[in-house]
């Protein structure tokens, strides 16, 4: 599934940035997945963590917080949180969003479709000692 | 800044890098780099085995006169269907997703820079055959072309909203065996308008070449 992709691409951008501060290991991986993606943050975590075996990110903490699905709907003009089902078969069979006011069809979506690489947390290469 | 359990000084970088942002911005420079060059791009969509390799081999035949053409051919791990549309005399360049479940903007980017872009003006792209994953990829085409077929049964449209809606064009393929299958045409046509009004539905045979016309026109190729 895509959740091999999108590890992927996180595992990349995590390493490189890491690389280009000079960070000697990757302790934390914050992400922010929005409720419409279709990732299922436990399967990406999982393919993260193989990822990133063998890297200065092996065995890093990975957090995942989610972001609601947001629509405005041009019908009554409701702008604002739609509920996404919880379901194991909106991983198969996408669902299309309804208002949660007037339950028409055709919103525009705000937000839902992220996949942010928020922060990381590193420790430098070269360790000094524990004046902080 | 905080101490770590071994004494080292760790730091918190902050990204903020949405790389569902950056999927979209690769399909906008792929899409800059095709009109740079006057290239015309299709993504073919479809579940597998619905037709899309047929429809593109029957397109070529009836477009290679008067259009120079270029198929990008996604697929899992194998060459079959490249080998396929090689056979009608066009340049074929065959993307191994190698397990991936959809082609996406880098990998097509990356596959831009190994066509000749200026001997061609129509480029096709069968994407990987799946109509849930690539919904939420744009690679970068002019226009996206779903196909479906009647041996998928009646449910195709419903069950895939998100890709109908996406579609610019909906092929109903297979029209041959809908009576067999049971499966109504014009149904399944009122279907995928009911999800996407604005959508152009096409019905064909396009194994007997049935229907293709039909399928140009609606491009506007
Ligand atoms: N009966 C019938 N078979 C078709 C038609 N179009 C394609 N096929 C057959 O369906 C099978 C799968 O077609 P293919 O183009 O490889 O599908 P793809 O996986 O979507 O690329 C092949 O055996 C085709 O000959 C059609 O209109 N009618
Ligand atoms: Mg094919
Ligand atoms: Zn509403």
């Amino acid at each position: 599934m895509h959740d091999v992709t999108a590890a992927q691409q996180i595992a990349r951008q995590v390493l490189v940035t890491a690389q280009e501060q000079g960070a000697g290991r990757v302790e934390r991986i914050s992400l922010a997945l929005g409720a419409m993606t279709m990732l299922d943050p436990e399967s990406l975590e999982f393919w993260l963590e193989q990822i990133l075996r063998g890297t200065i990110a092996e065995g890093a903490q990975v957090r995942i917080e989610v972001l609601p699905l947001r629509v405005r709907c041009n019908a009554c003009g409701f702008e604002g949180e739609a509920p996404v089902p919880d379901d194991p078969i909106y991983h198969l069979m996408p669902f299309v969003p309804a208002c949660p006011e007037c339950g028409a069809q055709g919103l525009e979506v705000l937000g839902g479709g992220e996949c942010i690489v928020e922060s990381i947390r590193v420790q430098r290469a070269e360790v000094g000692s524990a004046d902080g | 800044m905080a101490d770590t359990p071994d004494g080292g000084e760790s730091l918190d970088i902050v990204l903020d890098v949405d790389l569902s942002k950056r999927t979209s911005e690769l399909a906008d420079e792929n899409l800059a780099l095709l009109d740079a060059h006057g290239v015309t791009a299709i993504d073919v969509l479809g579940s597998v085995g619905s037709g899309k390799t047929t429809l593109i081999m029957g397109m070529v035949a009836a477009l290679k006169q008067r259009r120079r053409i270029a198929v990008i051919a996604g697929d899992i791990t194998t060459r079959i269907d490249a080998g396929r549309i090689e056979a009608e005399g066009v340049p074929v360049l065959q993307i191994q997703t190698g397990g991936a479940c959809h082609l996406d903007a880098n990998l097509v980017r990356t596959a831009l820079g190994r066509l000749d872009l200026d001997s061609i003006d129509l480029l096709i792209i069968e994407n990987v055959g799946n109509l849930i994953c690539p919904a939420g990829f744009p690679i970068g085409a002019h226009q996206r072309l779903v196909v479906l077929s009647v041996t998928e049964g009646p449910y195709m449209a419903i069950k895939h909203p998100v890709m109908v809606r996406q579609a610019d064009v909906a092929v109903i393929n297979k029209i041959d065996l809908a009576e067999a299958m049971e499966v109504s045409v014009e149904q399944l046509a009122a279907d995928v308008r009911s999800v996407n009004p604005e959508i152009e539905v096409v019905a064909t045979c396009a194994r007997a070449g049935q229907g293709i016309d039909d399928v140009i026109a609606a491009l506007g190729l």
